[in-house]
């Protein structure tokens, strides 16, 4: 019975859950309510468990300041700022139902949170420029390709290519808009099949990568 | 926006400013103890953000709706809570159960949506002869027509890419090369149109430019 | 020193050239012109003239966060901006924690057009959501399920512009705004099923996966990153951030190409010098 709720129950909910979204599109509209009713949950159930990656790095945080690990001063840091940020936002949710309200989350949002998001994601910049400079070289003719349309699409987005010579935004153009094409729409048809497939496998219950633990 | 004149927004504002040197104190000079600083901050309070943002989600959604007397909705309130039975080793299994209504709806509704714009449309947009007789334009729909056909043989990775394939694979992975390529251009755009941005920030705190 | 001595200059050295060289066209601008591209034109025809109805209600989805404000924000204020001055009611929606600053910066950028618009009446912001191709497809069935109140807590029904809208069918068009692939979600469960309009404007990495769908018709405009953000300015004929910023671009774009040229010869020196 056990081995029943740990694997048979869970693939067949999968199936049915996949056949009701299959059935309300192509067959019965009727079954509206019900594959409303799921998607709902669905999406109720997609914002709680994005809770548990926050659950497990704030164990992980705490048993590091707790046994004194490597950055233990800065996972304390961390756990601070965590606590004054969850404190301040309830209490601004509680008042008014916007976190915002609160002024004090408010201007960590505005001041520590915004400058530091938007600086951390540009940091890929600089990687690129060194890599651009040491790493692609025009070792054979696939790396030539796509050094060529690199350059070309690169030259063509930015408009001193056009200022220079004409022909970087014409040549940059037809890769832009032809030569890129057959490559990306293969990754889109290609996908679509794939996505096929593993969905009925998953829903024949012959994809099982997404159960991992509980022993099976 | 204009340059803040109230003293705390000012205060945030060079604070703010002082986070991006410690974050890119890194790159420009190496790992030290403010880029560790400025990297623990973020993701606390990120995840203080996180939290918060969904629970008003959760709230919105299902608690509220839950009080107000729609007692269906205590069936996702329960199944979003047994995943967290994922940190508890022996009652793992319990989480299969939400992830497989995830997991189910994902494969539902990505079936069901693909199909048109992914397969047919695409296909019809690659076989649709061109209008007018331009010599560029013919070449265009066989450059994209024969290119898709040798690229979508590339992936048959269950046949050996030998004999009569040899040749078609290997002029189909040139074209996703030149594809890569261009996305790489425009990736290229991507990361430094918003090194751009932090560039601008940087000259705006210190007055040089208006901001 | 030689080509090939150039590989081994610390890459620190390249960081702070490439730093100063971004910040130089700000302070002494340069000003290249910029030409329009087919995609660009067709998202500005597609949310002005004819195409828009007084009246009719889109779905602007910031799809974006701050680190991506440079890329997506000034495609996003001009398309705002066609949409309101066609007399279209605006939903404003979002996928990302900090959508409330995105808001924020958007009636900031668009000032003198929301100061003719009444809240609630000509536009409203539903806030945040999350839940990937689900919430999208829900969204289509019943927006009020995903969003009970807008993201001030006034309850759906009691929103003037919101009475008539239930579902996916009373929405004219959306545009989506993304560092993701939540125009796809659009795509796949908007407009593939129910035929609604719709348009990208979002980072220049997916300008790359969006054309093609552009070119198959799914999409019916795209603008592709701060580029595209400038040349829909020009196309409204009101200068922003993009134009700005598209110097520096121009500078950077410009180092790295000769940046790669002279990585290629030295290696190509290398070599040859290797053979001989």
């Amino acid at each position: 019975m056990s081995n029943i709720l740990k694997k048979e129950a869970v693939y067949a909910v999968t199936g049915l859950v996949t056949v009701l979204m299959l059935v309300e599109y192509f067959f019965f509209e009727n079954t509206q309510i019900w594959a409303e009713t799921i998607r709902t949950w669905a999406v109720i159930i997609f914002n709680i468990s994005l809770g548990l990656g926050a659950a497990r790095l704030l164990i992980q945080h705490s048993m590091r300041v707790q046994k004194q690990g490597r950055d233990w001063q800065f996972s304390g840091v961390l756990l601070g700022i965590f606590a004054l940020m969850i404190l301040t936002g309830f209490a601004g949710y509680i008042a008014t139902g916007v976190q915002t309200s609160n002024s004090i989350y408010n201007w960590l949002f505005n001041y520590i949170y915004t400058p530091l998001s938007a600086t951390l994601y540009p940091i890929t910049g600089f990687y690129i420029f060194s890599a651009a400079y040491r790493a692609f070289r025009a070792r054979n003719l696939d790396a030539a390709l796509m050094l060529i349309a690199g350059c070309f699409v690169m030259l063509k987005n930015a408009p001193v290519g056009e200022a220079i010579w004409i022909g970087f935004a014409t040549i940059g153009n037809w890769f832009q808009f032809t030569g890129q094409i057959p490559g990306m729409r293969t990754f889109a048809i290609v996908g679509a099949l794939g996505l096929i497939a593993y969905g009925f496998r998953a829903l024949l219950g012959k994809e099982r990568g997404f159960y991992a633990g509980g022993g099976e | 926006m204009a340059y803040p004149t109230a003293t705390l927004d000012v205060i945030g504002l060079w604070i703010g400013w002082f986070l991006m040197l410690m974050i890119y104190s890194y790159p420009l000079y190496k790992e030290n103890i403010t880029y560790r600083f400025a990297e623990y901050l973020f993701i606390g309070v990120t995840l203080a953000i996180t939290i918060i943002t969904n629970f008003s989600n959760v709230m919105r959604m299902c608690i509220t709706p839950l009080m107000q007397g729609n007692l269906l909705m205590i069936v996702p309130l329960i199944l979003g809570l047994m995943i967290f039975a994922m940190l508890i080793p022996e009652y793992r299994w319990l989480s299969r159960y939400p992830i497989a209504i995830l997991v189910g709806a994902g494969f539902g509704l990505g079936i069901r949506g693909t199909i048109k714009p992914n397969l047919q449309d695409a296909i019809i947009s690659t076989i649709t002869a061109p209008t007018g007789g331009a010599l560029l334009d013919w070449f265009n729909y066989l450059y994209v027509a024969v290119g898709l056909i040798c690229s979508i043989m590339y992936f048959m990775l269950t046949f050996e890419h030998s004999g009569a394939l040899k040749t078609p694979t290997r002029i189909g992975r040139l074209f996703i090369m030149v594809g890569l390529g261009a996305y790489f251009g425009n990736t290229v755009l991507f990361r430094f149109t918003m090194l751009t941005g932090r560039a601008q920030f940087f000259l705006q705190v210190l007055k040089l430019i208006p901001m | 020193m030689s080509l090939g001595k150039l590989a081994n200059i610390d890459r620190r050295v390249f960081y702070w050239i490439l730093f100063i060289a971004l910040m130089v066209p700000f302070l002494s601008p340069i000003g290249f012109p910029i030409t329009i591209s087919p995609n660009t034109q067709d998202l500005y025809d597609g949310v002005t003239g004819d195409q828009v109805a007084e009246g009719e209600v889109w779905i602007v989805n910031f799809g974006y966060g701050v680190s991506a404000w440079s890329d997506c924000h000034p495609s996003v204020t001009v398309l705002t901006k066609a949409l309101f001055r066609e007399g279209a009611k605006i939903i404003f929606m979002g996928v990302h924690y900090d959508i409330e600053l995105t808001y924020n910066k958007l009636q900031d950028t668009c000032r003198a057009d929301f100061a003719n618009k009444v809240y609630g009446e000509d536009y409203v912001f539903l806030g945040y959501m999350t839940g990937g191709e689900s919430v999208i497809a829900q969204l289509g069935s019943n927006i009020k399920s995903v969003f009970p109140q807008d993201h001030f807590q006034t309850p759906y029904d009691d929103i003037p512009m919101l009475r008539n809208v239930v579902d996916v069918h009373d929405i004219a068009g959306v545009i989506s705004s993304d560092t993701g692939d939540y125009g796809g979600h659009f795509m796949t469960q908007w407009q593939a099923a129910y035929g609604t309009k719709l348009a990208e404007a979002g980072i220049a990495m997916n300008g790359s996966t969006d054309l093609p769908r552009w070119q198959a018709g799914n999409f019916f405009g795209v603008s592709v990153g701060s580029r595209g953000g400038a040349e829909l300015e020009i196309l409204i004929g009101e200068l922003g951030e993009a134009t700005t910023a598209m110097d520096s671009i121009s500078v950077s774009h410009l180092l790295l190409v000769i940046a790669i040229i002279l990585g290629n010869i030295g290696t190509l020196t290398e070599k040859l010098g290797g053979k001989k």
